[in-house]
């Protein structure tokens, strides 16, 4: 009889492991309806963008910078459309094999809790982002014929863009999803970052100027405007759905503001455009919106009752 | 060493005490049948040895690995059925085993596991169309994966019919042949004599009773009752009685039309006739009545009992 465990086997993560519930998690959900009209849900705002682009976008096309018009349209839907298939997705992942009981198949099994928060982080990533895949692949073949041939390097930039933007909320779902056995809870919080990210954030803008019209708080003054002080331009660019967009022009040619907006915008600030409006920043952001909810999800989740 | 040594474990959850001060040991080799009634706190305790659940104070190993700090060695050596849960609706029988396979790091075949536990037709049938006794053969064979040298069973018989439960018995005796030892929890004292080396009776988080089969059936034998018709009844005959040893109580039971006399002793039965006989008293017939182990079983479980 062995005594002494491996060092595998007292580590708190181990990469075989995450594997083995993701591969589970996959094969789980791939067979559900969720999956397959997720798929086709990509494959048709696809196909319809680019026909209205193909119908409305004969200049466009003549500057040849047709999928330029088609990723730009593209992702201010997918900005919206991602995070709700996300928090769709994984709002059960850990909640319901808790409520259902079968969270104890899977511990029973030599995995950590840890193991199966990312495990079930990389397999439902891994779901949404094959649906992103085929639905683009199969767009692909008719957006090429819509528009007469397209650009691959944008297009794979967008799907690659909206992958890891999927991750992020995705990431959000399965860490709530762990801090309660309750499905009904769970989803109430997948509907509380709804309204955060989609309603509270996008009010900020708005509220802070606002208060700056009362006096409440003063604006920055440049030139002859005022603009929002830094902290509340800061705060606006921690949405993921602005780092999304943000990244975009990291990712491809399509969202890239020109030269001379570029200047505007670094006027506002003396010269110099700020790091937090800066795209890499954009990225940085949606690694936080990545790793800070794993953080406290894999703190909680190791310490309490199942 | 012992394959599981519990001990002064204390749970609470909130204000309510689950286990208090439990301590019990499970030899290596053994079949150690776990019995209370519902509520007891069988399920807390597994939930213990498995790290579902932290103790509140005290501690538990298992196979000699700490339960809370080296979880992950107590799983790879450890087979578990766990109670009232699901399996994972949408995946077949094949796919359960390909998993725990996968996670144990082990080379099984599922067809054969499957063969073992009765379910081999249903290999490639999704477990949601599966009756509970399916699920729970189901759940059997994932516990057989990786031949553990601790298989943990939580209520296994629960859904099976007679001949499954007897399948289940025969496993488990396959099992411990094989060299492993088995700890299985039930409600019924039936489930666990014909199989059970050792039984531990768990009333309110506390073990009331530990011994052998063979030692709670001598506990049992110890108050035996014997009624006695007689042609008549004789208060010398009865002080008679009362002076031999080993008897504990004479009664005499007025609700019957025969004079009967209600005689409990853990001695010689011969000795009880013989001293009312000598007394004069014709003994027209005679019972005994020996409670049986499920008898001795609600009286370690009942309100009121010691």
């Amino acid at each position: 009889m062995s005594t002494d465990s491996t060092e595998a086997e007292t580590a708190p993560v181990n990469a075989a492991s995450i594997q083995a519930i993701a591969r589970k998690d996959f094969q789980d959900a791939v067979r559900s309806w969720l999956f397959w009209g997720l798929s086709l849900f990509f494959f048709m705002l696809l196909v319809i963008v680019a026909g209205v682009v193909a119908y409305f976008g004969e200049d466009i096309a003549a500057q040849g910078a047709t999928t330029e018009a088609l990723v730009g349209i593209v992702s201010n839907l997918t900005r919206l459309v991602i995070p709700l298939v996300a928090l769709i997705l994984g709002w059960k992942a850990i909640a319901g094999e808790r409520e259902s009981g079968s969270i104890k198949i899977m511990l029973a099994l030599p995995h950590s809790r840890t193991d199966m928060i990312l495990g079930k982080l990389l397999g439902r990533s891994a779901v949404l982002s094959l649906s992103l895949v085929v639905g683009f692949v199969l767009a692909a073949l008719v957006v090429a014929v819509l528009l007469g041939g397209f650009s691959v390097v944008d297009y794979t930039g967008l799907l690659a863009v909206s992958i890891i933007y999927a991750i992020a909320y995705l990431s959000i779902a399965v860490s709530l999803s762990s801090l309660t056995k309750s499905t009904s809870i769970a989803g109430a919080a997948m509907f509380g970052v709804f309204v955060l990210f989609y309603i509270v954030w996008n009010a900020i803008g708005t509220v802070v100027l606002l208060l700056m019209g009362r006096g409440t708080i003063s604006g920055v003054e440049v030139g002859d405007g005022v603009r929002p002080p830094d902290w509340a331009i800061f705060l606006e660019m921690l949405d993921p759905g602005a780092a999304y967009a943000n990244v975009l022009s990291l990712a491809t040619e399509a969202a890239q503001a020109d030269d001379e907006t570029l200047a505007m915008q670094a006027e506002l600030f003396g010269g110099d455009l700020p790091f937090y409006l800066q795209d890499w920043f954009a990225l940085v952001v949606l690694l936080f919106w990545i790793v800070t909810p794993l953080v406290v999800a894999v703190y909680r989740f190791d310490r309490v009752d199942l | 060493m012992s394959a599981i040594s519990v001990d002064s474990l204390h749970k609470s959850f909130g204000s309510t005490v689950a286990l208090e001060d439990l301590s019990f040991t499970v030899d290596e080799g053994e079949v150690f049948g776990f019995l209370g009634p519902n509520g007891a706190g069988k399920s807390t305790t597994i939930n213990v040895l498995l790290d579902f659940v932290r103790p509140t104070s005290g501690n538990a190993t298992v196979l000699g690995f700490d339960t809370v700090t080296e979880t992950r060695a107590i799983k790879q050596r450890t087979g578990v059925l766990p109670e009232g849960t699901d399996a994972y609706d949408r995946l077949t029988a094949r796919q359960h085993l390909e998993f725990a396979i996968d996670s144990k790091g082990v080379e099984d075949d599922p067809e054969a596991l499957l063969e073992r536990v009765g379910l081999a037709d249903s290999i490639d049938i999704k477990a949601g169309g599966y009756s509970k006794g399916m699920e729970q053969r189901l759940m059997l064979a994932m516990a057989l994966v990786g031949e553990p040298e601790l298989l943990i069973l939580d209520e296994p018989s629960t859904g099976l019919d007679p001949n499954g439960a007897r399948e289940m018995r025969q496993i488990v005796r396959e099992e411990v042949d094989r060299g492993a030892t088995v700890f299985f929890s039930s409600h019924s004292m039936e489930q666990v004599e014909a199989v059970c080396d050792r039984v531990g009776i768990l009333r309110d988080g506390e073990m009331v009773a530990t011994d052998s089969v063979a030692g709670l059936r001598d506990s049992v034998d110890a108050d035996t009752t014997l009624r006695v018709t007689v042609d008549r009844i004789d208060d010398d005959a009865l002080e008679a009685v009362r002076t031999i040893e080993d008897v504990t109580d004479v009664q005499v039971d007025e609700g019957r039309a025969d004079p009967t006399v209600v005689v409990r002793c853990n001695g010689s039965k011969t000795a009880v006739l013989s001293a009312l006989e000598s007394n004069g008293l014709e003994v027209t017939d005679f019972a005994t009545e020996e409670a049986s182990l499920e008898d001795v079983f609600q009286a370690y479980t009942t309100e009121g009992s010691t």
